[in-house]
């Protein structure tokens, strides 16, 4: 596109650093006792060894090539469902995460002052006896409510929450309101399940994309797939501010106006139920609240989309026809981190309620194999604790719909500040980076000021972990044992193929140690890890030793759905919810609504934030294998808009929005709309623990505004508006 | 999989999502140093004006040509042909000279200009991953892709189903393989959407580049012999001519 | 008070000896560096420019402008012209010195130097560099043979061997001619493999016959250039009546190769290009006008060949156009596949710029073939036209 002088020099500045290394004279040798047992790897230290990435949540399967007891080479497990055979580039760069050469291997306790990086190496035993007496003193103190835990979803989460509930905690914040809430609650509350599984076979005609880029935001499976249907002649019509790779492929890309997505919905099934497009049989037999919907979307008419969204009338008419004339094999994706407005909750109605109308259930939509497979076994344990206190997130006080193990985690994060309905004092955080991916980042320093007491499980120095007391190093997912993953009819393992480095342990022996210090030993009833997963597997009849030679096992899925053939759904109403009387009762609009979202003023720009190939949000940019392969982050302009403003690639851009500034480097791209910018995210990172990326771009949640849709409790990401000028 | 009799490749632009997993692929599995790579993403570029957009991704690596002008160039014959497609080099044969890389009509060989003496600076391509083609395994950068853009098989049948695949939309695709003829053919077979220029591949004759060059080459011993032999005869002529001018001017003086 | 800043004297060296040590020294230290931390750490050589200043100074320039060696040895033993004799020796010399300095150019340049003898053993027979190595492994050797007598007379004890390399001289002047042909006119093929990137307005299959031929005219003005400037560093007399007569054939040689150039530009239907092709067209008719037609009408002027001044003048203007010439064919006009719109930028540089070190190293190799030149002048009877040995043998 441009040539980027600067990157040439950030690169040689940053190879100085890194070394001109090859991988490989980076790697220390490491037998893994556990794959050498299961014969995997032979004397000599060579093997292959089946087991799962863990780059992102999406866990494709992978098989390990280890050559003198050092991981050499990922490859994708054929007979994985995630990935087929198949690694996107982060899965590829797995091993660089693992040979890190910055990751913690020994637990850390803070000596300087918050967030100056001074730490010391101490033992396990200090560490958890530390942060099981501080646990203590704040649990004694303040209530057991005075510790919030957080985490973003992985495979020991079980164990995690097992650690929180038996310690009594209310207070839990997950990744989710930050991400899919909208789309988990409105599945919620049309369909009963979290998220429907969607059908991509052969007949699949038409695709709506609202911002879901499957094609950069990867996940292996289902951006094969997407690829294979365009492939094959399926329309995809995609909406998006920018044009993204999917944009790119996509048979039609709408450049709509941020917010306005919600428009768009109602305008289409103001024509499908006006035109009488939809499936009447399916649409009598499984739903209820017909006539509310049809009412409510009686006045959206593609006339009254159009000036909102910037498309055309008769382009919102056409796809209502193409898409009803494709239907059943029809599919409106709902996207997942579709939390961009506070109207983003009806949003997601919509799009649901749009696929029920046309029938297309059983079709390209279905029920999706849940993670927890009630096929599997467990440790036995006690029942957890009542917890009286309320949640600082506001649920369900405040965000009555919003199921309680998702949660609100940015307001959890603001009543941390404002101590409100009382005050936290301490945080125990594990594999998540709350620092960068909450809105609004000097918000979550001064949270992190107003505690005691915060202990981090991480692999590296991130962010979160710079700023805390302890940190406690994880082994990374090629080096330990997870509980077990169901996925369609198996069940998969993650085994180590290696041993951890350095003093890192697994997640499961990490909680258990804490448990049992913290005198809630009888809420880890395993003797070590491959105990736990024996435990999983007592009912499958399967022996640990043959999933470890194949990496996974057989498991008769939980059935699901009628026998009859009836389909029914886990609502109220036991039908799909076109209208929601839950909704209704807490005093939300029963059906989707319009709910005009915020303008930028004038000279102000949407902030839209997305992402990219080569990084999963705010963890791998450390990664020097993706750092090698990824462009240096500078922040999308329209190129007619900063040739108005004076502005051109490469520039130095101050961006300010109201709550934060920030400088980065502009690139001027036709490849996003006049009205805003965009940044990736993970960037900027504060820790100097991180030396690959750190000096690397700038942060956008340093500027992000903090707003929540008041239904779903999910983050509204693309509502902060900046102001961008020369630097 | 089917036998193959000549290892290929074949990449569909259109199905390129430039996630760059082949990349890091490949990096892993042949151990490339942090600040190198032996295949790149090329052509990211964006054209047209907000909103009617198109863009181009090009996956680039050794074309395994048929007849390689790395191989035609390179002075010590570091690099070898393989009668079912790889071409591959020799870094115990190389001098360093870096002609490989000028010969190379899509400017595949990379040099360790960051090398001295002491760790010796040598040239880099893609080998076509023998390690793994010969052991059942697709090439690294093939297998792991995500989207199947890149695909791996016998060239006579990989050409086939590109043709299939122009032929099933040709509303999509520009109706031409490249590598099918281009340089006398290559071994890394191409189908695009956009104009292969725009994907930054040259526009290249269906005879080697080489060709002219290889002609010359042969007419060298033929030629010495030939000046040799003319020059010889001057010279002999010539001193013939002198003597005898010198014997007649010496009796010209004695008659005097 | 005066500083006393006088050097005791076997110290005192002349300004010109001192620059060139000084040039020599920067060379020295920026190769080392070279040869410790890699090519990229002096140059500006990239995936896409893998050739650059070195080749095309070092390499093109300098075997072009040693031409005048084997031109002088084929008028004066193959055609028999006994008049030139008196400029064999510098020429024989000049050209020995230009391809050591060639050699040493090509072992900073070279990846691997310490295999530079690999072509000896390795034969590719396609590939045209290993000619041009076999070539000129094989010219250095026989030049090495043409010019030891001048050493080997100025030692009494070496006068038969002096001798019998005169005796036997014929088949290594004839041997030298047929080498240089074909190395002269190789470099020119060096780039046949290149037709998607040399522009067109350069590249055609006849590159090697342009070559030599414009190899001729080169050495001509080279034989001039040299004859001038050494007659004036050591003053001794010019042989004007010699030089006047090479400048009466320059513009036969150089008609012959414009004549070529766009003969086959024509042939090849792309005498548009001339006028079409933006900076190419210019530099093009820069390297014409200035190294063609300019000295064509220079020297077919006989006013021009009978001053020294104007004879150093013409012979500097063809050098300054053919040295474009070499630079444009190996450099200027040779476009790389673009790294395209995207290419990991660590891979490197989009566009080439000569490094200060990169042309450090280059100027002290030169500075050295000159200081050789002087050297080898002063001690040994290089401007002397009969065997010296002979007027000192009572000594
Ligand atoms: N490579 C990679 N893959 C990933 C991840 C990763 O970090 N890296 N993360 C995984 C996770 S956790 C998730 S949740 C998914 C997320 O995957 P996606 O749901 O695709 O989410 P994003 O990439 O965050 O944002 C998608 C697009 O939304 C656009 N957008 C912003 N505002 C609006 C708007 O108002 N309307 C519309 N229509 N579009 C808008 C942005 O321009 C952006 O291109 O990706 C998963 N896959
Ligand atoms: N500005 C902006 N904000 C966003 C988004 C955005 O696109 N832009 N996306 C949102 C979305 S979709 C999501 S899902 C959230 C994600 O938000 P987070 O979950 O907070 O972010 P991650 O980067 O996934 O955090 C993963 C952390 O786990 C660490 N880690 C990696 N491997 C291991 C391991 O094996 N063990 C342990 N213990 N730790 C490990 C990493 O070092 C990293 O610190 O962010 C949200 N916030
Ligand atoms: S999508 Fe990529 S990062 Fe995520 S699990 Fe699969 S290979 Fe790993
Ligand atoms: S693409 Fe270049 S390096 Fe590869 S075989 Fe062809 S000429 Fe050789
Ligand atoms: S650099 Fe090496 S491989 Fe390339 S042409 Fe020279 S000797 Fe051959
Ligand atoms: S075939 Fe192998 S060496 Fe060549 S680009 Fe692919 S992975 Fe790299
Ligand atoms: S892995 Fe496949 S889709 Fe990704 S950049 Fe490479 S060829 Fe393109
Ligand atoms: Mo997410």
């Amino acid at each position: 596109m441009t040539k980027t002088i600067s990157r040439r020099d950030f690169l040689k500045i940053s190879a100085a650093g890194a070394g001109a290394l090859a991988l490989g004279q980076m790697l220390p040798a490491k037998v893994a006792q556990a794959a050498r047992a299961a014969g995997h790897i032979n004397a000599e230290g060579d093997g292959f060894v089946h087991s799962m990435c863990e780059m992102c949540v999406w866990r494709c399967g992978l098989i390990a090539k280890v050559v003198d007891g050092r991981v050499v080479k990922l490859d994708g497990n054929p007979e994985h469902p995630h990935s087929r055979g198949n690694l996107c580039p982060r899965g590829q760069s797995g091993l660089m995460n693992t040979y890190d050469p910055d990751r913690v291997l020994t637990p850390l306790i803070r000596v300087g002052k918050r967030g100056e990086g001074k730490f010391r190496q101490a033992s396990w035993e200090e560490a958890l006896d530390l942060v099981a007496s501080k646990m203590t003193e704040i649990k004694n103190k303040y209530g057991a409510e005075a510790m919030v835990f957080s985490s973003t979803h992985n495979l020991s989460q079980p164990l995690f929450e097992n650690l929180l509930y038996a310690f009594g905690s209310p207070n839990y914040g997950t990744q989710r309101s930050l991400c899919f809430n909208a789309m988990i609650v409105a599945n919620t509350m049309t369909y009963g399940m979290e998220e429907p599984g969607r059908i991509y076979d052969d007949k699949l005609k038409y695709i709506l994309l609202t911002g879901r880029n499957l094609l950069e935001a990867i996940s292996t499976s289902e951006t094969h797939d997407l690829i294979t249907a365009i492939d094959r002649g399926a329309k995809v019509v995609y909406l998006d501010p920018r044009y993204t790779k999917t944009a790119s492929k996509a048979t039609e890309w709408l450049p709509i106006k941020p917010g306005n997505d919600l428009a768009f919905h109602l305008a289409l099934l103001n024509i499908i139920i006006g035109e009488k497009l939809y499936n009447r049989s399916f649409v009598e037999k499984n739903t209820i609240g017909f006539d509310e919907l049809k009412k409510e979307v009686a006045r959206y008419t593609p006339e009254w989309a159009s000036p909102l969204t910037g498309i055309p009338a008769e382009t919102i008419t056409r796809i209502a026809h193409e898409f009803a004339d494709a239907a059943p094999h029809a599919l409106a994706h709902n996207g997942w981190r579709t939390s961009n407005f506070v109207n983003s909750f009806h949003t997601q109605r919509a799009i649901t309620i749009l696929n029920a109308l046309m029938g297309n259930w059983g079709v390209v939509l279905t029920e999706a194999g849940s993670e927890e497979s009630g096929a599997l076994g467990a440790p036995p344990q006690p029942a957890y604790p009542r917890i009286s206190a309320l949640r600082l997130d506001g649920v369900p006080w405040k965000y009555p719909v919003v199921p309680f193990k998702i949660g609100v985690f940015q307001e959890l994060r603001d009543n941390i500040v404002k101590g409100d309905p009382y005050n936290a004092h301490g945080w125990f955080i594990s594999r998540q980076n709350p620092i960068q991916s909450l809105p609004d980042r000097g918000k979550t320093i001064e949270a992190f000021g107003k505690l005691d007491f915060i202990v981090t499980v991480d692999i590296v120095l991130n962010d979160t972990a710079w700023f805390s007391d302890v940190v406690l190093p994880e082994a990374s997912y090629l080096e330990r044992y997870d509980p077990l993953l169901p996925v369609g009819d198996k069940v998969f393992l993650r085994q180590p193929v290696i041993e951890p480095q350095g003093e890192a342990k697994s997640a499961l022996w990490i909680y258990k140690q804490l448990g049992e210090r913290l005198g809630l030993g009888d809420y880890f009833q395993y003797e070590d890890e491959e105990d736990y997963i024996r435990q999983q597997l007592k009912p499958l009849g399967v022996t640990l030793e043959d999933v470890k030679a194949k990496g996974y096992a057989e498991a008769p899925e939980a059935a699901h759905g009628g026998e009859s053939g009836e389909l029914t759904w886990n609502t109220p109403s036991g039908k799909i919810e076109l209208f929601s009387d839950t909704l209704a009762k807490v005093g939300f609009s029963g059906v989707p609504t319009w709910d005009e979202p915020p303008q930028p003023a004038e000279g102000q720009f949407f902030l839209l934030t997305g992402k990219i190939a080569t990084s999963t949000q705010f963890g791998t940019q450390n990664n020097q294998l993706l750092h090698k392969y990824s462009e240096e982050p500078r922040m999308w302009m329209n190129a007619q808009t900063a040739a108005e403003l004076g502005l051109a690639t490469d520039d130095w851009v101050e961006v300010t929005s109201e709550v934060g500034q920030i400088h980065t480097q502009l690139l001027a791209t036709q490849a996003i709309r006049p009205d805003c910018v965009y940044m990736t995210p993970g960037y900027g990172h504060l820790s100097k623990g991180l030396k690959t990326a750190y000096g690397v771009g700038a942060s956008d949640s340093a500027v992000h505004v903090t707003y929540t849709d008041p239904i779903s409790g999910g983050q509204a990401l693309s509502q902060t508006f900046v102001t961008v000028k020369k630097a | 999989m089917t036998e193959i009799k000549h290892h290929a490749y074949l990449f569909d632009a259109t199905r390129c999502i430039d996630c760059r997993a082949c990349m890091v692929a490949c990096s892993v599995e042949n151990n490339i140093d942090m600040d190198k790579t032996r295949i790149w993403v090329a052509g990211l570029g964006i054209t047209g004006t907000f909103p009617d957009l198109q863009r181009g991704t090009m996956v680039y690596h050794c074309m395994h040509c048929e007849h390689p002008d790395c191989m035609s160039a390179c002075p010590v014959g570091a690099y070898t042909k393989a009668e079912d497609g790889p071409v591959t080099y020799n870094p115990d044969l190389c001098i360093g000279c870096r002609y490989c890389m000028n010969a190379c009509p899509f400017g595949v060989p990379h040099f360790d200009y960051d090398k001295g003496i002491i760790d010796g600076a040598f040239i880099d391509k893609c080998t076509f991953c023998p390690q793994r083609i010969y052991n059942g395994q697709e090439p690294a950068c093939v297998q792991t892709c995500p989207t199947d853009a890149l695909e791996y098989g016998d060239r006579d049948e990989l050409i086939a189903k590109a043709h299939e695949r122009i032929a099933a939309h040709p509303d999509k695709y520009i109706q031409h393989v490249y590598g099918e003829h281009e340089n006398g053919g290559t071994s890394y077979l191409i189908i695009s959407h956009v104009p292969f220029a725009d994907l930054g591949l040259p526009d290249l004759p269906e005879t080697p580049v080489n060709e002219v060059s290889e002609k010359v080459m042969a007419m060298t011993i033929p030629f010495a012999l030939s000046w040799g032999a003319v020059l010889s005869g001057v010279a002999a002529g010539v001193n013939l001519y002198n003597k005898n001018k010198e014997e007649a001017e010496k009796k010209a003086e004695e008659t005097k | 008070m005066k500083l006393d800043i006088t050097l005791p004297k076997f110290l005192r060296i002349g300004i010109l000896p001192s620059v060139l040590i000084a040039l020599m020294g920067i060379a020295f230290v920026t190769a080392m560096a070279r040869y410790a931390f890699g090519i990229g750490a002096i140059s500006d050589l990239s995936y896409s420019y893998p050739w650059g200043f070195w080749i095309s100074f070092d390499l093109f320039t300098g075997v072009v402008i040693s031409s005048g060696g084997f031109l002088m040895a084929g008028l004066v033993y193959i055609l028999g012209i006994k008049e030139f004799q008196p400029l064999l020796r510098p020429s024989v010399l000049t050209a020995f010195l230009g391809y050591i300095m060639v050699a040493i150019a090509l072992l900073v340049d070279l990846g691997q130097p310490l295999r530079i003898w690999y072509m000896m053993i390795h034969w590719n027979h396609t590939s045209v560099l290993l000619e041009i190595g076999i070539c000129v492994m094989l010219y250095l050797t026989v030049l090495a043979i043409e010019f030891a007598p001048v050493v080997l007379e100025s030692f009494p004890k070496l006068h038969n061997i002096a001798h019998l390399i005169h005796k036997f001289i014929m088949p290594f002047v004839i041997l030298g001619v047929v080498l240089s042909t074909l190395h002269q006119s190789s470099l020119g093929s060096l780039l046949l493999i290149q037709p998607t990137k040399l522009h067109p307005l350069w590249w055609t299959p006849i590159l090697p016959i342009m070559f030599f031929t414009s190899a001729i005219s080169v050495g001509m003005a080279m034989i001039i250039l040299e004859s001038s400037l050494s007659s004036r560093y050591f003053q001794r007399g010019l042989e004007t009546h010699l030089l006047e007569k090479i400048a009466k054939g320059l513009p036969i040689a150089l008609g012959v190769y414009a004549l070529l150039k766009f003969g086959e530009l024509a042939v090849a239907g792309e005498l548009d290009l001339l006028f079409t092709s933006g900076i190419m067209s210019v530099l093009f008719w820069a390297e014409i006008l200035i190294g063609v037609v300019t000295p064509i009408v220079w020297f077919s002027i006989q006013k021009n060949r009978t001053s020294n001044n104007a004879l150093l003048t013409g012979a500097i203007i063809v050098l300054v156009g053919m040295i474009l010439n070499r630079f444009n064919v190996s450099w200027f006009a040779v476009k790389h596949p673009d790294p395209l719109f995207y290419m990991p930028t660590f891979m490197g540089n989009v566009d080439y710029f000569p490094t200060f070190p990169e042309v450090a190293v280059s100027i002290g190799i030169f500075a050295a073939g000159i200081m050789a030149f002087g050297l080898i002048a002063k001690y040994f009877p290089v401007f002397e036209d009969e065997l010296p040995a002979a007027a000192h043998a009572g000594d």
